[in-house]
């Protein structure tokens, strides 16, 4: 029952040559958005680049708009996803991708967040989160990338 | 006379050996993507400022300036990953429509910087000293939003365009059967399409 109505709506998405595309273009557009803003506290608490604000500044201003291009991001990966679930599931590159995308998010909002916030947080313990924050971005990227090469 | 120089940068052998690698293609194409995240978001944090829509706590002089260098490393990682693979299949881009209309829109972006660097990008301190955005800041904003996205959107349009074979003189590396069906949503379905990537 559920497979139908999976197939269902992969037809729909597939009944136009446009859909595919539009989402995906939709899907670059806001990753750029979200990935980037995550970037600019990751520079901060790296201790480059943005001046004269802390790094708790940086991601309060930030943060709103990241959330809404993870937003964007979280409609429009389905979309593209649901148009051929098959050929996703059996995809090494995009199991990867889900299991470093769900790992970037919840570092994220948690450990990445609570350490931005934080403007007693050792300069040690910074420079790790940035790192470990811009590697599991960059790794859903990739991963991104390479389901088109699996 | 730009198809005779396409052919022959392609033909480099610094181009037809990474065109013809498996792996490194796909690596650069992921740095490409990497690169745009990177300054992708910082662009239009930077204009949502100038429209007057985000961080209007802050001033407009600390928002560009705060960017400024990041955009640039981000820039230069993208630049130089679309060069590498432009040059590697520099013919097939010749013939490619959305290649050619993002050529056309990066002229136009460099143009607009040009118009608007005096008066909006070089001197955002006094952006802020006046009573309210002026509207060639935001006008300026506006339009580097729009151009971007549809930078970004051509890219991403290029892979959809089959290329034409009978034109093509370089050798399609065996992994070209996977790119060609991830750009048509309909052969993402079956591997049918690798006998397209062979042919050649």
């Amino acid at each position: 029952m559920l497979l139908l109505q999976i197939e269902s709506i992969a037809d729909t998405l597939n009944s136009s040559e446009w859909v595919f595309p539009i989402a995906e273009c939709f899907h670059i557009a806001a990753f750029a958005w979200s990935i980037g803003l995550i970037a600019a506290v990751d520079y901060k608490l790296l201790g480059f680049g943005i001046q004269h604000s802390k790094p708790s500044e940086v991601l309060h201003d930030t943060a709103p708009w990241t959330l809404l291009g993870l937003a964007v991001v979280l409609l429009s990966g389905p979309l593209l996803f649901l148009s051929d679930t098959r050929m996703y599931l059996h995809n090494p590159s995009f199991v990867f991708k889900m299991y470093a995308l769900a790992a970037a998010i919840i570092f994220n909002y948690t450990i990445h967040r609570k350490v931005a916030q934080s403007d007693t947080a050792s300069q040690g313990v910074r420079v790790v989160v940035a790192i470990v924050s811009l590697a599991l971005w960059i790794s859903v990227v990739f991963g991104g990338l390479f389901i088109a090469f699996a | 006379m730009l198809l005779s120089f396409a052919q022959w940068i392609q033909f480099t052998t610094f181009f037809t050996d990474l065109r013809g690698s498996a792996n490194v293609y796909p690596i650069i194409m992921s740095l490409h993507m990497v690169g745009i995240a990177l300054f992708g978001g910082m662009i239009l944090m930077t204009d949502l400022r100038l429209l007057g829509w985000a961080l209007t706590k802050r001033s407009i002089a600390d928002v560009v300036n705060q960017f400024r260098v990041p955009k640039r490393w981000g820039l230069l990682l993208t630049a130089t990953c679309g060069i590498l693979m432009a040059g590697s299949k520099a013919e097939e881009y010749y013939y490619n429509a959305f290649f050619r209309t993002k050529l056309i829109l990066f002229a136009v972006v460099i143009i607009t910087e040009l118009v608007f660097y005096r008066s909006v990008y070089a001197n955002p301190a006094a952006l802020d000293r006046a009573p309210s955005v002026p509207a060639n800041a935001k006008l300026a904003a506006a339009l580097s939003v729009l151009l971007w996205t549809s930078i970004a959107c051509c890219g991403r349009g290029i892979g959809y365009i089959e290329p034409p074979l009978d034109k093509i003189h370089a050798q399609i590396h065996v992994n070209h059967a996977a790119l060609l069906a991830s750009r048509d949503p309909y052969s993402l379905k079956g591997q049918d399409h690798a006998d397209v990537a062979t042919t050649n």
